[in-house]
């Protein structure tokens, strides 16, 4: 069990392709960090770096304090699963698991005791003399992580483990893998481009986009308190709408296409750097949640939109709706064919279950004015302090 | 997917089974042909009308070959040659393949594409400068010339084969085995060449067919009786008065009998050969 | 709508990163050299010397000596030579003639033995053994035994000719009736061998595309041509080419069944090149013949490659 701390690393490839762009980032002894971003983010560069698969151009890896740069993949004492697992087909289960240990010339009593101890973890038992072509999918990813675990390494590293599994047996083991590194406290680092498998599954949340890390914090931190339009787009489903907008004299109102909504006091009191954007264009943000169907007797803040669907979910209802104001895509959050499918000033809400409402209505939203994001238009940073 | 269903006697005669049956014939009769004639007594193979069936059967012709023909020199001669020849070929064939299928080198498809044109030259281009090569070597009627040229000819088609099994391993395995601690050679000898050992079945396969039967290096470099392989051997049995057909069926058989059985036992790789290379290019 | 592009968080660093090989990648690709080294060494040492060198006496005035060969001075006097030589020129037709004919014969042979094997449910296994053994035989085996049913007095060939009225020719002793029988002994041998490649190509076809044809009316003859013969055509390439390559270096059959004969009627130009240089010692103009014929191969190849648009080392379109 160790930390592992990325100072400022970077890799830039032979042609010349800057994967990773001074990453810095500390994973606490025994945390299970998450790693997210759409594809080619850089993520899956930064997980290798720490494996030692690839080499660092620039910067300092540490694990457990020691400088480990120059280091090879067997001396970080890291463990490591694989997308497709990579189990050695003519092996058996428990060959499998052993074969670390076997390298290491442990002795055979201690050997078997530790892969026994793996598979009991793992429910693998009854498995043990079987090979990888006889197993399931998710049996064999648990021997993937048997072969993990029973080195006792100082850290987990996983690049997209489930993404070859059904989604039942994902949401099964997602639970499994968090079950079991809660038990054994090493540190993880865990790559995934879905963003609900590091919602539900982190400790902390890192997002990356181009290379580039766009903020770490813990999974409702990061819901509550993106740092960028990117951020608050990628995370949450179904995803933030964003228009451009412009802040009224003052910041005591905001001007969405042709409808302007008031800003209390409350707004600015907790963005104090609002007050300088007064007369200026801004991003908008607000979460589906935050646009209820307005209450008949509310007086808050309203937006009213064109119906163009609705879906019944049992537990709400989720509209899609048009404003006239422009939308905002954040480039890499949403992949390109959901963006090109969306229309211009399309917005997403959900609403009580039972509400009259059908396509076509023009329905007033009740929206939830301390929840609204704003965003700077040129740097696309969260508007706060 | 095209199963149409047929009733009563149609079940047992149609189109489907006669014409099944025709190929057996087409690819049966000489082979029936060939066998039987090595039964017959060697008067009744010049018999007018012939034979079709051997009365009496008799096994002299198999009995001449081997004592009066000196058949068990050129079946060892083939032997030896044959799978010494096929063994380097797959220890050098499989560490190229790999290398050539997995390693980053610069230059591979230039590598592979030298290799592919060289296997097509056909053998009479090189069989004169080859002889005087041997000739130097005092190589000329020996074990390792030809073996030697064998080993060459036969390592590209080789490594091709090898190299598209090699290919088709999932590439994470030497990744995986570096985290486990493996250095490159064991990575190879334990966990690649497990997987590979198909390819190194069918490669085998074709090398030693291909030494077994080849004529025209072996005609030209190891015509001496005492080193005479198969192929030689039974081409030069009898002079070009009397060319002894018993003897040479008999012998035939005997060749064949072997390889036969090796390319029944292992045709699945002999198929999987001749097309995984067609698909992949 | 608007798009947000990515911008860094961060400012970049000062100095300009450059990107170099992994030590690992290095050290990988050293070995890769490592290994392929003893394979490249003997393939260049007794393939690529000896072809070089066999150009090199086909453009040399070649005398033979005790001790080998002295080659006295540059000259194109051997191509002309054998250029000129109608034996050649015979030489030459006859193989591209026989290629032609073998192939296609075996070729459609092939596939309609490949298509009904494709049928077969039981019994295929046994099918595609039976089919290897003409492969795996030896040639010269081949052609002792075609030289047995030919045989003048006592082939098997001349009795059911006979017994169908057609008399007992001697089938080895005329020219026509002995590139015949050249051409069906290779048939016979050769055959199998395009049918498994064939049968296999079939065999991976995809069953849903056939259910699509069914369904939009295609019968079964349409259904052939218009489907399954062009999702074939990278199989057919394969077997064809390997076929035109085999074909054109043509040494032990007739060798073994005709010895070239009856007069020069069969004589490939293997054959001749092998006579030349090692039955009239003529190494200049041997060399020659064998240059000539290795040009042709690759042309052969590469013509057989055009004729189907397949591109060797690339994916499949």
């Amino acid at each position: 069990m160790a930390p592992v701390s990325m100072d400022n690393l970077n890799k830039v490839y032979e042609n010349g392709f800057h994967a990773v762009k001074d990453m810095s980032l500390d994973v606490a002894d025994g945390e299970f960090m998450v790693l997210v971003g759409p594809s080619g983010c850089g993520k899956t560069t930064a997980l290798r770096m720490v494996a030692g698969l690839e080499d660092i151009t620039s910067g300092t890896l540490r694990i457990g304090g020691k400088e480990v740069n120059d280091e090879t993949p067997k001396e970080r004492d890291i463990a490591m699963v694989f997308q497709n697992y990579a189990l050695y087909p003519h092996m058996t289960v428990r060959e499998n698991i052993g074969f670390a240990l076997k390298l290491r010339k442990t002795p055979k009593p201690e050997l078997n005791a530790k892969v026994d101890e793996a598979a009991e973890i793992l429910g693998l038992t009854d498995w043990l003399d079987r090979k990888p072509g006889q197993l399931s999918g998710g049996q064999r990813q648990r021997v993937a992580m048997g072969r993990a675990i029973v080195r006792q390494p100082s850290v987990f590293l996983m690049d997209e483990p489930l993404s070859n599994l059904d989604a039942k047996l994902r949401v099964q083991m997602r639970a499994e893998v968090h079950r079991i590194q809660r038990h054994l406290a090493v540190s993880t680092i865990y790559v995934t481009h879905d963003q609900v498998e590091a919602m539900t599954m982190g400790d902390r949340v890192t997002v990356m986009r181009s290379g580039v890390l766009q903020q770490v914090d813990t999974p409702q931190h990061l819901y509550d308190n993106p740092d960028n339009i990117f951020v608050a787009a990628f995370i949450g489903s179904p995803a933030m709408n964003l228009y451009d907008a412009a802040v009224g004299e003052g910041a005591r109102s905001v001007k969405l296409g042709s409808q302007t909504i008031d800003l209390p006091e409350s707004v600015r009191v907790k963005r104090p750097a609002l007050a300088s954007y007064a007369g200026k264009e801004v991003v908008v943000g607000l979460r589906p949640e935050h646009l209820p169907a307005e209450a008949p007797d509310s007086t808050g803040p309203k937006l009213v939109g064109e119906v163009d669907l609705v879906e019944a979910l049992g537990s709400e209802l989720v509209v899609h709706f048009t404003i006239d104001a422009h939308r905002v895509l954040a480039e890499g959050a949403v992949d390109k064919d959901e963006a090109a499918a969306v229309k211009s000033g399309e917005g997403v809400a959900r609403i009580a279950p039972k509400t009259p409402v059908k396509p076509g209505d023009k329905l007033t939203f009740a929206v939830d004015i301390d929840e609204m994001k704003f965003f700077d238009t040129q740097t696309g940073l969260s508007i706060r302090s | 997917m095209r199963n149409r269903k047929r009733t009563g006697w149609h079940r047992v005669i149609n189109g489907l089974n006669i014409s099944a049956v025709i190929v057996v014939i087409f690819v049966g009769l000489p082979l029936y042909w060939l066998i039987a004639s090595s039964f017959k007594t060697p008067a009744n193979l010049g018999s007018s009308p012939p034979q079709y069936f051997p009365n009496p059967i008799s096994t002299q012709n198999y009995h001449d070959a081997f004592v009066n023909y000196d058949f068990g020199i050129y079946f060892r001669n083939s032997l030896i040659i044959t799978l010494v020849a096929t063994f380097l070929v797959l220890v050098v064939g499989t560490l190229a393949g790999y290398a050539l299928g997995r390693l980053p080198m610069r230059g591979k498809f230039t590598l592979m594409v030298t290799l592919l044109i060289i296997s097509v030259f056909p053998a009479i281009a090189v069989v004169a400068p080859l002889y005087l090569l041997l000739r130097n070597l005092g190589w000329l009627n020996s074990y390792q010339g030809l073996i030697l040229v064998y080993t060459a000819f036969n390592l590209p088609f080789a490594i091709w084969i090898l190299r598209n099994y090699m290919l088709g391993i999932p590439k994470e395995m030497e990744e995986t085995g570096r985290i486990d601690g493996a250095g490159p050679i064991r990575t190879v000898w334990t966990i690649i060449l497990p997987m590979a050992l198909p390819g190194v079945f069918t490669a085998g396969i074709f090398c030693f067919t291909a030494c077994w039967t080849e004529f025209l290096f072996a005609l030209t470099f190891n015509a001496s009786n005492n080193y005479r392989t198969i192929p030689v051997g039974i081409a030069e049995f009898g002079t070009v008065f009397t060319v002894p057909y018993g003897t040479i069926f008999a012998a035939s058989v005997v060749a064949v009998v072997p390889i036969g059985i090796l390319v029944f036992v292992f045709r699945k790789f002999v198929i999987s050969g001749l097309t995984s290379g067609a698909v992949k290019g | 709508m608007t798009a947000i592009s990515p911008t860094a968080e961060q400012t970049p660093a000062a100095a300009p990163l450059v990107g170099r090989p992994d030590v690992n990648r290095k050290r990988m690709a050293r070995l890769g050299w490592m290994f392929t080294a003893p394979a490249l060494l003997i393939v260049a040492g007794v393939t690529i010397f000896p072809i070089v060198y066999s150009v090199v006496i086909s453009l040399s005035n070649a005398t033979v000596s005790g001790n080998g060969i002295a080659l006295n001075g540059f000259t194109l006097s051997n191509y002309s030579l054998v250029l000129k030589n109608s034996t050649w020129h015979y030489a030459l037709a006859f193989t591209i003639i026989y290629t032609l004919v073998t192939v296609l014969v075996e070729l459609v042979l092939g596939t309609l033995i490949a298509l009904v094997l494709e049928r077969l449910t039981a019994g295929r296994g046994f099918m595609m053994a039976l089919l290897l053994i003409p492969w795996s035989m030896i040639t010269v085996i081949n052609a002792e035994l075609w030289g047995y049913i030919y045989q003048g007095t006592y082939g098997v060939a001349d009795a059911i000719l006979n017994a169908v009225g057609l008399g007992s020719p001697n089938i080895l002793g005329q020219s026509t009736s002995a590139i015949i029988g050249l051409m069906i002994a290779d048939i016979w041998k050769t055959t199998p061998f395009v049918a498994i490649i064939v049968l296999a190509g079939l065999v991976m076809l995809p069953g849903d595309i056939y259910e699509a044809a069914e369904v939009d009316g295609s019968s079964g003859w349409s259904t052939f041509w218009r489907i399954t013969v062009p999702l074939l055509r990278p199989t057919l390439a394969l077997a064809v080419l390997f076929r035109v390559l085999q074909a054109f270096g043509l040494f032990d059959l007739p060798y073994v069944l005709t010895n070239g004969g009856p007069g020069t009627a069969t004589t490939s130009l293997a054959i001749l090149g092998y006579n030349a240089i090692f039955k009239n010692l003529s190494f200049g103009p041997g060399a020659a013949v064998a240059t000539t014929t290795a040009l042709l191969v690759l042309l052969g190849c590469l013509l057989s490659l055009r004729t189907f648009r397949v591109q060797v080392g690339k994916e499949g379109e």
